[in-house]
């Protein structure tokens, strides 16, 4: 009979106390399990998912975490808005063209800036030195009388050079499944979202079914969403379908449901990504909606109410003048300049040397407000509006995000799961301590019939590495299902699914000893040396199991056979 | 076989003198041959027992079992020989509650350098009237069939000598007679030295080798002739 078969049968013969402990044990195992992978696998998409291919986020003032949270996770509240020219700074010139003859300013005054345009034609035109003197005198008394720097808008904009491209979101409603309390985030952006961004490592967005809606679709107009993978699983839509959208979050005050209806272009094939929680709806469509519509000021400084019989007349003006437009007909005129505004813009900037560039040329003049001085073409823009920016590199706010919340957060969830393994590691040792004095006897019978010191020792360690393994195993697999129970908590919150056999990612674990290993060869590769902490859980339990093993197998060691067999 | 010389046991009281036990000038016994030990309570009579089993050690003296001398040998030699050699009854038959009969026997096995045989283990536990409660559990047995396991158990080893220490003072007086002639006829079977402890005048007058330990031990000898 082996020892194996011996430590077995006694842990049979204790069959509660085993059971309990072997429990206790798991319980321990799998918090630990779940916590290191739900940990790595969420720490992991925080790192990825911080590189969608751009390299800086432009948004208000404020918390530069929370803007990265909100741009790149679509985690948190939402935040305040920039101008709508913030963003066509980093436009060409064809673009703010487009915007600029769409703008109250230019269709409330077309003839005296077709007049400008047909002066600066002369002005440009070689050989025209004369004419050229008297259009600019022309221009620039157009320009005193407008106040306005409309030629600025009428050029490539100021950053135009220094960016691959700039795409805008825009966040703070949300969807609501029908007939239920779940909602997920919408964002409201441009093609340009899933044309020029990518996921992780140049991974382009790729579709379920359908298809990405074009910025002025010709089947669905300006009123086309995108489905994240997760949204459609959960709300049942298919491509095709129309869905309302919410302002605001479902349940708090003032927040009510759009009119508006945005029909499903297209579903996304799961990125594993906070992608796959959002609806992605065409930000000419979200314009248009209701109250979306910002308020616009006239010279007077009069606030004109913001509703929709004012964008219509707004509308009218620019378009056809006195007529008399219907919703249907209003929804496909695009929303003026004026009235636009956006909460982040996603940069990538062009450069070879990586970020250093970006820093001198983007980052600075923006957080010294320079952009402020491009809001002043128009006497139409909103007087309330905010103007402050901030533009933040999003690797680096998810890396002082990791320094300051995650790592802290992990080490004290270990922390405490280490100790839940310690407390179920000496329930093993309560365990074997209450039932020491009849194995004592059981031990000098053994003794008695020619066990060596060494058995009995290794009968008692066999015992306590057994139970830690069965409640290693039990607890790891326990682990694993509780992540997958856990899973669509976890990828609602953070857009991560856990499968059942998604283990911890691979971390450099040997990292913490580094002050203890001095600075050899060895030491410097061991501490760069990667592997998924899970699978230090076997060897970590049978280096517990040992020493909880360890005071009763010394204590076997040390009975006294002729004493214990007396009794 | 068993060759005892000048054997003395002293223990240490917990107070550092040395109060003696034992002392013998000699005692042997024939391979195969059986005797029976008796004397009152507290004559050193298991301690003797501990001594040739080699889970003692003498305080001095010389132990030789199959003409090996044990007492130079270190603990876990004795361990060895223990198993190998020496079976081992006690009173309280000290069967292990988490195995069944046919475990039991075959632990007697599992610490010698032989081969644990299970076939060995049923043969022996039919010849103790047992073969039909292999798998029995000792807490589902009468105390005249434990110790049946118990005497099964310490023949499993095919050892030189058997060491009974009051194999029937715990069992019912109806089974007494049943055990006393197993341990006997399978020690002769088996060509195994026995030797009985018991206070039973009973079982004692059976054997033709009766040994008074309060007469041989000179520490109680003494004792006795002093008062
Ligand atoms: N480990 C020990 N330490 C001290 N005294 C002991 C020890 N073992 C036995 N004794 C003493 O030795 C004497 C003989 O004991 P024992 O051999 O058990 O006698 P018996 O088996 O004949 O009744 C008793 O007086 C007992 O108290
Ligand atoms: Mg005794």
């Amino acid at each position: 009979m082996s020892i194996l078969k011996i430590a077995w049968r006694s842990i049979q013969h204790r069959g509660l106390g085993s059971l309990l402990t072997v429990i206790s044990m798991a319980l321990g195992v799998m918090m630990v399990v779940s916590v290191l992978s739900i940990n790595g696998l969420v720490s992991r998409s925080f790192r990825n998912n911080s590189s969608f291919g751009y390299d800086l986020i432009v948004g208000a003032r404020g918390g530069g975490t929370q803007l990265t949270l909100s741009s790149v996770f679509f985690l948190g509240r939402a935040i305040e808005t920039i101008p709508y020219e913030y963003y066509l700074a980093f436009c060409d010139k064809e673009t703010r063209s487009k915007e600029f003859r769409n703008s109250i300013a230019y269709r409330g005054n077309e003839e005296q800036f077709r007049a400008l345009e047909a002066l600066n034609a002369v002005r440009m035109a070689p050989g025209s030195a004369g004419w050229g003197a008297i259009a600019e005198g022309l221009a620039t008394d157009f320009l005193n009388r407008h106040q306005t720097a409309f030629m600025q808008i009428d050029e490539r904009g100021l950053f135009s050079n220094y960016v691959n491209f700039a795409v805008p979101i825009l966040l703070g409603d949300t969807y609501q499944i029908e007939n239920s309390d779940a909602y997920f985030k919408v964002c409201a952006t441009n093609r340009d979202y899933f044309d020029k961004l990518t996921l992780g490592e140049g991974k382009k967005f790729e579709l379920a079914s359908g298809r990405f809606f074009d910025n002025d679709d010709s089947e669905v107009g300006y009123f086309g969403c995108v489905m994240g993978a997760l949204v459609a699983k959960t709300s049942g839509k298919k491509v095709g379908d129309q869905i309302k959208v919410t302002h605001g979050i479902p349940g708090e005050s003032g927040a009510h449901i759009h009119d508006q209806l945005f029909t499903i272009t297209g579903i996304l094939a799961p990125t594993g990504t906070p992608n796959d929680r959002v609806v992605f709806a065409n930000m000419e469509g979200f314009y248009l909606i209701n109250d979306h519509v910002k308020p616009v000021v006239e010279s007077t400084g009069i606030n004109l109410r913001p509703d929709r019989d004012e964008a219509k007349s707004l509308a009218d003006e620019g378009t056809k003048p006195g007529v008399e437009l219907s919703d249907e007909e209003l929804s496909t005129v695009r929303l003026p300049v004026e009235q636009r505004e956006l909460t982040a813009l996603l940069v990538s900037v062009f450069d070879e040397e990586g970020f250093g560039l970006a820093a001198q040329y983007l980052q600075q003049p923006i957080e010294q407000g320079n952009l402020a001085s491009t809001l002043n073409w128009s006497k139409f823009r909103p007087l309330q509006a905010q103007t402050s920016a901030q533009c933040v590199n999003p690797v680096q706010e998810v890396m002082r995000l990791f320094v300051y919340f995650v790592e802290p957060a992990k080490w004290i969830l270990l922390a405490l799961t280490t100790l839940i393994c310690v407390v179920s590691g000496l329930s093993i040792l309560v365990g074997i301590y209450n039932s020491m004095s009849q194995r004592q006897h059981e031990i000098a019978v053994m003794r008695a019939l020619g066990a060596r010191r060494s058995h009995v020792m290794l009968i008692m360690l066999t015992e306590a590495i057994m139970l830690a393994l069965a409640g290693g195993l039990i607890g790891w697999l326990g682990g694993r299902a509780l992540n997958v129970a856990l899973s669509p908590i976890v990828e609602r919150q953070t857009g991560v699914p856990v499968r059942f056999w998604d283990f911890a990612p691979a971390e450099p674990v040997f990292a913490v000893l580094s002050p203890l290993l001095g600075n050899s060869d060895f030491a410097s590769r061991l501490v760069k040396f990667q592997m998924s902490p899970e699978l230090l859980l076997i060897p970590g339990l049978i280096i517990l199991a040992v020493l909880v093993g360890v005071y009763p197998a010394i204590s076997a060691y040390r009975t006294d056979v002729a004493k214990s067999l007396g009794k | 076989m068993l060759e005892l010389k000048n054997v003395k046991k002293a223990f240490i009281q917990p107070d550092g003198s040395k109060t003696p036990i034992l002392d013998l000038p000699e005692y042997n016994l024939k391979a195969g041959e059986q005797a029976a030990l008796i004397g009152p309570s507290g004559c050193g009579k298991t301690t003797l027992l501990h001594i040739i089993a080699g889970i003692v050690r003498p305080t001095s003296g010389s132990v030789k079992i199959d003409g090996v001398e044990i007492t130079k040998f270190s603990e876990a030699t004795r361990d060895r020989l223990r198993a190998n050699k020496v079976g081992y009854v006690f009173q309280t038959f000290n069967l292990l509650p988490a195995f069944s009969a046919l475990e039991n026997v075959m632990l007697g096995m599992a610490f010698s350098s032989g081969r644990a045989s299970s076939t060995r283990a049923r043969e022996l536990l039919q010849r103790v009237g047992l073969g039909h409660r292999l798998s029995s559990r000792p807490k589902m047995m009468s105390v005249g069939e434990q110790q049946r396991v118990a005497v099964a158990r310490a023949l499993a080893n095919r050892p030189k000598i058997l060491l009974a220490d009051e194999p029937t003072a715990n069992v019912d007086p109806a089974n007494q007679q049943q055990v006393i002639d197993l341990i006997r006829n399978n020690c002769r079977q088996e060509g195994v030295a026995l030797l009985l402890v018991t206070h039973a005048m009973n079982v004692a007058e059976q054997f033709e080798r009766v040994d008074r330990l309060d007469e041989i031990n000179r520490v109680v000898a003494a004792a006795r002739g002093v008062a």
